[in-house]
Parts: structure tokens; sequence; C-alpha cells
């Protein structure tokens, strides 16, 4: 599926201050391949880009569209077509347990309630959650939970998954766990993430950096252009160097 | 949490059709709301002062509830908090829920919790955007007597109509049986109105300046 | 308080006729009592009333201590309720008032003890439907009833936090730290469940967008 973005830029009126800031600067991309990663400091507008993607941030100027539909102006037609993961998966479920989490995802999709109720079973059980499903999500493990929130995301099918940094909160083991689900999914997955070696999966990197693509590209060379961005102008007073 | 203000707005598509109606984060805030009611009733009170007399903060949260989110959303938030106790929820203070609160003594004072609560988000609403600008203290003395003027006309005046309609006491018993609830009920509005002017520094976007620019309500910036 | 176990604190699972009974006609039962409670005049009826409902309480296998449990949060006010009325009213009126509550109390406790708490919920949510034509949408009242539920074990947990990080401050007796972070936690958590389900295209307007 084709995303365009053209000539986005977002900027944000804050109290006290004349000038707006500005959050992504005069974006324009086309993102059509299956994997891509965007990697950038905090507050260079990783999580502002993504949100374009599923019309939680609407552009305050040039336009975003998913498959042709306009994020703003088609909204749900863009959100059926837009799987979207918060890095906190305890936001994102809203349903006390997982069961009705999926069969929420389901709602608008599938009227008729058995129907909904096998589509959440199989969804549960492709990430092997079926057991957990009557557990209250307060009860399961950071990793289990993040999966969770995959299953409900993946119940309806998006062509487009997008995550907001995915593995913040995972331990190593679960990291490696989300990869290796993140690998083997059918959709278009636009994600971003601190974590390099999931950066390193993806087929095109984005480097980010104060509301603009500095990079764009491979991730090997996406990943030594950010770790150059990073340690230039770090320079720590002698007395506290480690 | 960087929630520095709103996106500029400068695609308003279906900004009035909107209005008319809650988006997602407004069902989000009341649903929170109503849980933080639910959950202010539930915890242990906590000690004021130097006398370590307990209070329950139920009540403090009934008003900060209308104070931080304006009279539509805190009469749902508190109204679907009372609802779900009478249906049989154990949120009310004490653990206590079911229908049988309508018949006890404490019945007016559930009832008049939403009403309150309504009250003082209008009046708030009213006060903070007709003192912008202003200093701090002017605000605050406002606040409280907005919070003070909605808990005696609806709290109070109901719970004294509870007492005399479910324990069939006379006016003038109602009404000293009520002054009670006084002494706790200014300290809990001062906090009150103390805790609300934080939260609306921490969120000016709360409940004045609502303006929205993607369906999602207000375009936060995570970095 | 982890998870919504605390839900279940009323209810007791069992297959008696007062279990199968339907909704609405318990809800009738609380409703019929709490008019009576204006009409009953006399004392010896309510008492018997009394009698008769504890009955059907027991027969639902709930339990003597359940019973003794939904009535023992409203005595010691009725006792000084009973007290004060006697000395105004006379023993006569005083007990008819007491009792009267009780018959109260007891109905609805029969209600929620024999009703799953998904089903008063439902039931809850069904009160929506006869107002969709103005405007009401029961499925986003149902929304919204869930979220407040799982919501309940995050506003427990951060007054919990909030709690150990004030006592390590030395601030517990502070109430404006024990209550601000709670709200400030809950209103991002709020937000954050707002943008969660709008991105899931849940939570909006039926009528609205496209």
């Amino acid at each position: 599926m084709s995303i365009i973005l053209d000539r986005v830029a977002v900027r944000v009126a804050v109290d006290g201050r004349p000038a707006p800031k500005i959050l992504l600067d005069e974006l324009s991309l086309e993102l059509v391949e299956r994997r891509i990663g965007v990697i950038g400091a905090n507050g260079s507008g990783k999580s502002t880009l993504l949100r374009l993607l599923n019309g939680l941030v609407a552009p305050s100027s040039g336009n975003v569209t998913v498959a042709g539909y306009d994020t703003v102006r088609s909204v749900r037609d863009v959100r059926r077509r837009v799987g979207f993961v918060f890095t906190d998966p305890l936001s994102q479920l809203v349903m006390p347990t997982g069961r009705e989490d999926v069969e929420l995802s389901l709602r608008r999709s599938v009227r008729n309630p058995r129907e909904r109720r096998a589509l959440a079973e199989s969804a549960l059980a492709r990430f092997g959650l079926l057991a957990l499903a009557d557990q209250s999500i307060y009860e399961l493990s950071g990793g289990e939970r993040q999966l969770l929130a995959l299953a409900a995301v993946l119940a309806v099918d998006p062509a487009v998954l997008v995550l907001d940094e995915p593995s913040t909160l995972l331990d190593l083991r679960n990291r490696e766990l989300l990869r290796r689900t993140i690998a083997g999914l059918s959709q278009q997955v636009i994600l971003s993430t601190h974590d390099l070696e999931l950066a390193r999966d993806m087929d095109r990197v984005l480097v980010l950096d104060a509301g603009k693509v500095v990079f764009d590209g491979a991730p090997d060379d996406a990943v030594a252009q950010y770790r150059a961005l990073c340690t230039a102008g770090l320079e720590l007073p002698a007395g506290e160097q480690k | 949490m960087t929630q520095t203000g709103n996106v500029v707005p400068e695609k308003v598509t279906t900004a009035k059709k909107r209005r008319a109606s809650w988006n997602a984060t407004d069902l989000g805030l009341i649903a929170v709301f109503a849980a933080l009611v639910a959950g202010s009733a539930l915890i242990a009170a906590v000690p004021v002062g130097g006398l370590g007399v307990p209070i329950t903060v139920q009540t403090l949260a009934v008003m900060l509830t209308g104070l931080a989110l304006g009279p539509g959303r805190a009469f749902s938030a508190v109204g679907l908090y009372v609802l779900l106790g009478l249906a049989g929820l154990p949120i009310f203070s004490g653990g206590r829920s079911g229908l049988g609160i309508l018949a006890g003594p404490s019945a007016g004072y559930i009832i008049g919790f939403p009403l309150a609560a309504a009250a003082v988000g209008w009046l708030a609403a009213v006060v903070l955007r007709r003192t912008a600008g202003r200093s701090g203290k002017i605000r605050a003395v406002l606040l409280f007597a907005a919070a003070m003027v909605s808990s005696i006309i609806f709290v109070h005046a109901l719970g004294i109509l509870g007492m005399m309609v479910n324990a069939k006491l006379s006016l003038p018993a109602a009404f000293l049986a009520d002054l009670a609830y006084y002494p706790g009920d200014v300290i809990k509005n001062v906090l009150a109105v103390t805790i609300a002017l934080s939260l609306h520094r921490a969120f000016p976007d709360l409940l004045l300046r609502r303006v929205r620019t993607a369906p999602a309500g207000p375009a936060s910036a995570h970095p | 308080m982890s998870g919504h176990g605390f839900l279940l604190a009323n209810y007791v699972p069992g297959g008696s006729p007062v279990h199968r009974s339907p909704l609405w006609l318990k809800f009738l039962l609380v409703l019929a009592c709490g008019m009576a409670s204006f009409l009953i005049a006399d004392w010896a009826v309510s008492a018997c009333v009394l009698v008769l409902l504890c009955g059907v309480f027991l027969l639902s296998g709930a339990g003597a201590a359940r019973l003794v449990r939904a009535v023992r949060p409203v005595l010691p006010v009725l006792a000084a309720i009973g007290l004060f009325q006697w000395w105004q009213l006379g023993g006569p009126t005083a007990a008819r008032i007491v009792l009267n509550v009780l018959v109260c109390v007891v109905a609805a406790s029969i209600l929620t003890a024999t009703t799953p708490v998904q089903e008063l919920l439902d039931g809850v949510a069904s009160l929506a439907r006869p107002f969709r034509r103005f405007g009401a949408d029961p499925e986003r009242f149902a929304l919204t009833i869930a979220i407040m539920l799982r919501s309940i074990p995050f506003v427990a947990g951060a007054y919990a936090d909030v709690r150990n990080s004030a006592r390590a401050r030395g601030l517990e007796r502070n109430p404006r730290a024990l209550v601000l972070p709670v709200f400030i936690t809950s209103v991002a958590f709020a937000r954050q469940t707002g943008e969660a389900l709008a991105a899931r295209g849940l939570g909006d307007a039926e009528d609205q967008g496209s």
C-alpha cells in the first residue's frame, strides 16, 4: 500500500511564545516498502510522523494520503487500513480482559456476536494468548500485554501496521519475541524505535532530527548516520567522564 | 508528557459537527474520572493536619471532577459512578453498593454528587474564562466560592432532604446532623481548588481552549 | 485490588430460583420495596416484609453470613436514627422507619447477590437504548462503562504509588502531595486511552467522519 506525505508540516502553538514550535518541517515522502523504520532522538518528531499516518495528528499544512484516502477528510477509511500499536500496551488495551478487548476491535466490522467470538479466539490463538484470554490485563506480563495489543489490532486485518517504539518497555527476551513476530507479519510495517537491532531488520530506515529527515536509505547506513549524529557535540565535562 | 499546546488548526473540516458530540478523548476522560471518584471513595482516608483527623477524599474527587472537566463531562463522569454504584458495584465509600443506598440516610448526598459536579464545573468554566490573565489569588478565591455554593446547594441541601425523607428527621434535626460535614467540606474544597489550579497548569487545554485538530482530540506531541 | 476481581464482591454463584429469575423481575422487587417503604404505616407489616425478604435471600443459598455483611454497614447509623426517633416520635414509628430502610437494603442485596456483575452492567447499558432517538449511543455508553472498570485498578495503583513516594519524601501528611499526582497521571492516562480508542476507530460518534 502506498502512503504519501506531500509537503507535510506540523506546528504547535505554545503558551507564551509568539512563533509556533515546529514538530515536522515540510516533509515529502512516499512509503511503499514492506518494512520501514524511523529512528531519531527523543523529540525528533518520530511519534508525530507515525501519528500522521493514522490521522491521530492532522498536518498543519500539506496532506497525508493512505491508499488514496486523505487522513483528515476520510479518517475512518484510513483507520480501517492502518492499525496503530502504542509504546505502552496498558494505555492501548481498553477492556478489562484480552478477549473483550479483541472483540471490541471487531465490533465495527463483525456484527454477529458468535462470529465475532470465533474470530477473536483465532486472533488470540495466533499469538498463543488463548489461555490468558479471560485474565485481567493487569495480571499479564509486559510482553504478554504487548502481544495482546498487537493481536487486538491485527484482528481486524489492517493493511498497514504502525508501531510506536513497540519494544521500549520490553526485556531482552520479549524484544526478541516481538522482533520475530513482526518479521512474520504479512502487513506493511512502519515503526519507530530506539532498538537498533530492530531497525536493522527493516528494508528502509529514516533518520529524523529536529523535525527533518536527515537520512533515508539502507538500515546499516542509517544506523551509522544516527550514531554520528548522537555523538556529535556530546562533550562531557572532564571530571564526569567514566 | 509534553502536552505543550495544540497543533495550529489550519484545516478545520468538521469542527462544528464534532463539538456537538464527545470524541474518544472525552470518553476516556469521563470514564477515568468516574474511576477516580470510585478509587477515591475506596482508598483509606487521608490524615489531615497535626491532629490527623481522617477525611475521605470522595467528595474531594467529586468537586475536582467538576473543576477539571466542566459541566457536561463532569456530570457524566460522576453520574456514571453513581449509576454503577447503584447497579451493585461496591464503589461507594466503605465498599457499599446497590439500590439499597437510596433507602438509606445518605441517599441525598449521593444523588447530589453529579449535580454538584455539574454546577461547580459550569461556574469554574465561567471563572477561568473571565479571569484569564488575572492573579492566581483571585481565581482561587472565586473557584472556592463556586465549590462552596455548589456543595451547599446540591450536596448539603439534598443531603438534608434525604435524611428527612428516609430517616423521617425533622428539618432542624436534619440540618444539625448535616452541619457535622461542613468543616471537612471546607477543607476539601480548599484542597480541590488548589489541586484543580495545578491540574489546569499541567494540562492547559483540559477545560478551556478545547480546540481540536484531529478527530483524536488534542494532538499530543510525544517526542 | 489486582484485576477487577473486587467487582465480584457481592455475587454468589448459584442455580436457585432467585438466581434464575430475570433481572427485570428482581429490579421490580427492589422498586416495589422502595415504594412500599413510603406506604407501609404499621411497623408489624414492615417486620413481616423484612422476614419474608430475608427468607428469599436465604433461599438463594447466599448464606446468612452474606446477609449480615450486606446489612452491617447501615446498622450504626440506623441505630442512631432509631434511638433518636424513639425519643422524638415513639417506639412504633421509630421501628417502622428503621425496618423500612432494612427492607430496601435486603431487597437490593438480593438483586446483587444473585446477579453476575456483567449482567448488571449489561442491564445498565440497556437503559440507554430507549434514548437512542434522542442521540444516546448504547454502544458508546457500554464502552465507557468498560473503560471505567478497567481504570479502577489503575487509579488504585496510582494512589498506592503516590502514597509510597510521598512517604519516601516525608510528605505523607500532605494531602495535596497525596492526591494531585494521582489526578495528573490519571488525566494523562485518560488521554492516552482516548488516543488509543481513536486509533482503533472506536469511541467517536457514529455519524462523524466521511
